[in-house]
């Protein structure tokens, strides 16, 4: 009999490519108090404003409602004052609030949820907590960026987000890394509390590189009427990235989506999935997941649970292949505890119609700009309204993906 | 303008198009008749450039060029526009794409592109994904709008007028009448674009004066004449008429 166990094709992801170990130094490192890089935002260097802003952080907060920025293991914090909107470091607000470990400390995970998880909650406290407080509408976004310096070699963070009652927020997370940083482990757990009839429109873009191994956990609970929008791009994939952020749609009327975009390149393996639990009666959710691969390994799985009556949902996979290496597994998926959910799903892969781009063409588009232009609305998240940081890192996974396309994949030459 | 010379055209090996020969001057219009299959698409596929159209003998010269020599993209930005029958549908791609590229390209014209999207009643057009859930007249309404925005010196038109009610074809005919206004080039002078309108029915020649027409049957242009008259003859007696009054010619 054939032995399957050895043949590469059949292999499931975990005997391919395992999963990183972590190792005891590296875990150890989170317990230790390093001294600051930098004594406030002023003292960073040219060259790591210019990579911050890549992932969307600027100095300028004018169009900000206020900053946090990690520093390597050091956060900082700038906000000018709104009303209604309070950001500090973590470790300062369980000081200052009795409330937040009984509420929300490890509330919506598990300490033991994982071995990341675990890793975390056994550390010094580091990254911030934001809350909105009850009917404030906070009218320009939050932005924060997880920066790895050269001296990190591992940035464990645990974030609070609270939206009270009828609140909203926008928040842009950036995380990325100083040039020429040579390892890094990026592990970060986030709880966010989306209250009744709040929204949180939360759009996160990660620019690593193949030293890094990134492993976020994300957990969401939404009120009755809540609102949750997360959109998650990644314009330089790491080496290995695994993350299943899980929504737990609690109250009745809650709604969630889902979307992520992911450009795969030669040896990385990025494993992005998503569960949306929708417990409330009526409750609403949707994960449209893209992946574009010039190489190396993506997986994307969307896993929707219908338990409340009358919820809706909607799962879709899509990947494009641009290069003869590499792998896509894209796994919707449908779980139904209640006679009267109703989801559908779909999920599809395959390369560029040649039509479509000699169509482009046909019109003066040169074929670079023509694929990045077809690329460009395939990772479109449909998502109305988004951000221009958000428009530009989907601008520049479709210029990269399009760049250097090789012809036996898109036979579209005349001579 | 465009001079095809002793064309021969194949598709997956097999020959489609023998011996096409047609010239058009600066500032005229042809109209291109024929049944379906006769090779029209084909012929309009090769000018602009499609690569699964083989070109195994012949020329197309355009301004001096030979267009052979040139891809798909280039022969576009020499001023070959097409208008096409069944383009793709692009998931995802607004029109607004198309049209913000050829503002990008002439900024000079960024004022009368908006002018001709209001014109034109386009602006819920433009921010729909390309050919996405259109009717067959939208999509021709689509198609032709890029013209106008476009303005080819060269603009082929694949049957603009075929499955469509009376309405659309006034507003197709409207556009078609804006590609055909003189425009003023970058020295000053005034030009009338060139074009090449593939029709069954012939419609859309009510909103222009043709120069001449072609007829194309089993792969060659059997005929060239008055356009009106060509049209009469077809609608009256079929095609098969223009081929015998062809060999009378000949005969003569």
């Amino acid at each position: 009999m054939y032995d399957n166990r050895h043949n590469k094709e059949v292999q499931t992801n975990e005997e391919q490519f395992g999963i990183i170990d972590i190792e005891e130094k590296d875990i150890l490192s989170l317990k230790e108090n390093l001294p600051p890089e930098i004594r406030s935002l002023d003292e960073m260097k040219a060259k790591d404003v210019r990579t911050l802003a890549e992932v969307g952080m600027v100095m300028d907060e004018s169009n900000r409602s206020g900053t946090y920025l990690c520093y390597g293991q050091c956060g900082f914090v700038t906000t000018q004052f709104i009303e209604g909107l309070e950001c500090i470091p973590i470790a300062e607000a369980l000081e200052k609030y009795i409330w937040l470990k009984e509420k929300y400390w490890f509330k919506a995970i598990r300490r033991d949820e994982d071995e990341i998880v675990e890793a975390i909650s056994n550390s010094i406290p580091r990254g911030f907590f934001i809350r909105v407080k009850k009917g404030y509408k906070i009218n320009k976004p939050f932005q924060a960026a997880l920066y790895m310096t050269r001296k990190t070699r591992v940035q464990g963070l645990h974030n609070i987000i609270i939206l009270e009652e009828d609140s909203e927020l926008t928040l842009l997370t950036g995380c990325t890394r100083a040039h020429g940083t040579k390892k890094g482990l990026h592990l970060a757990i986030s709880e966010i509390y989306v209250g009744k009839n709040a929204k949180f429109v939360s759009t996160m873009i990660h620019n690593w590189g193949p030293s890094f191994d990134i492993r976020p956990r994300t957990c969401t609970i939404v009120e009755e009427g809540g609102v949750f929008i997360s959109t998650y791009c990644s314009t330089n994939p790491p080496r290995t990235i695994q993350m299943y952020p899980f929504t737990h749609l609690k109250g009745d009327n809650a709604s969630a989506k889902y979307a992520s975009i992911i450009l795969g390149i030669p040896n990385t393996y990025c494993d992005i999935g998503g569960t949306i639990m929708m417990e409330g009666d009526n409750s609403r959710a949707e994960i449209c997941a893209r992946a574009v691969c010039k190489g190396g390994n993506i997986v994307q799985t969307g896993l929707l649970i219908g338990k409340g009556d009358n919820c809706r949902a909607h799962v879709d996979c899509a990947g494009l292949m641009m290069s003869n290496e590499g792998m896509i597994e894209a796994t919707p998926a449908l779980r139904a505890l209640n006679p009267s959910a109703r989801m559908s799903h779909e999920a599809s892969i395959g390369r560029i119609a040649p039509g479509e781009l000699i169509y482009l063409m046909s019109k003066g588009f040169t074929e670079e700009k023509a694929l990045s232009t077809i690329i460009r609305g395939f990772i479109d998240p449909g998502i109305e309204g988004i951000s221009p940081e958000l428009d530009a890192a989907l601008t520049e996974v479709a210029e990269i993906s399009g760049h250097g396309e090789e012809w036996d994949v898109i036979p579209i030459r005349n001579r | 303008m465009i001079d095809i010379r002793n064309l021969h055209v194949s598709v997956e090996g097999k020959e489609i198009l023998h011996n096409v020969n047609i010239t058009i001057l600066d500032g005229e219009v042809h109209a291109l008749f024929g049944p379906n299959g006769s090779g029209k698409t084909t012929l309009i596929m090769t000018i602009i450039g499609y690569p699964q159209f083989k070109v195994t003998k012949g020329e197309i010269i355009y301004e001096g060029k030979n267009l052979l020599n040139l891809e798909v993209d280039e022969r576009a930005r020499l001023g070959i526009g097409l208008a096409q029958q069944r383009p793709p549908t692009i998931k995802g791609v607004k029109l607004r794409s198309i049209i913000d590229f050829y503002s990008k390209n002439n900024p000079e014209k960024v004022d009368y592109i908006s002018k001709q999207i209001e014109k034109f009643e386009m602006q819920d057009f433009v921010d729909r994904e390309i050919n996405a859930n259109l009717s067959g007249g939208e999509i021709k309404r689509s198609e032709i709008f890029q013209m106008v925005v476009a303005s080819p010196k060269f603009f082929i038109l694949d049957e603009p007028d075929s499955g469509i009610d009376p309405e659309f074809l006034g507003k197709i005919g409207g556009m078609l009448t804006e590609i055909l206004k003189p425009k003023k080039n970058q020295n000053q002078i005034s030009t009338k674009n060139t074009g090449l309108i593939i029709t069954h029915t012939g419609d859309i020649l009510k909103y222009f004066d043709a120069n001449q027409a072609h007829l194309m049957m089993g792969g060659n242009i059997v005929c060239t004449g008055n356009p009106k008259e060509m049209l009469k003859q077809i609608q009256q007696h079929g095609y098969e008429y223009c081929v015998r009054c062809n060999r009378r010619k000949r005969e003569l």
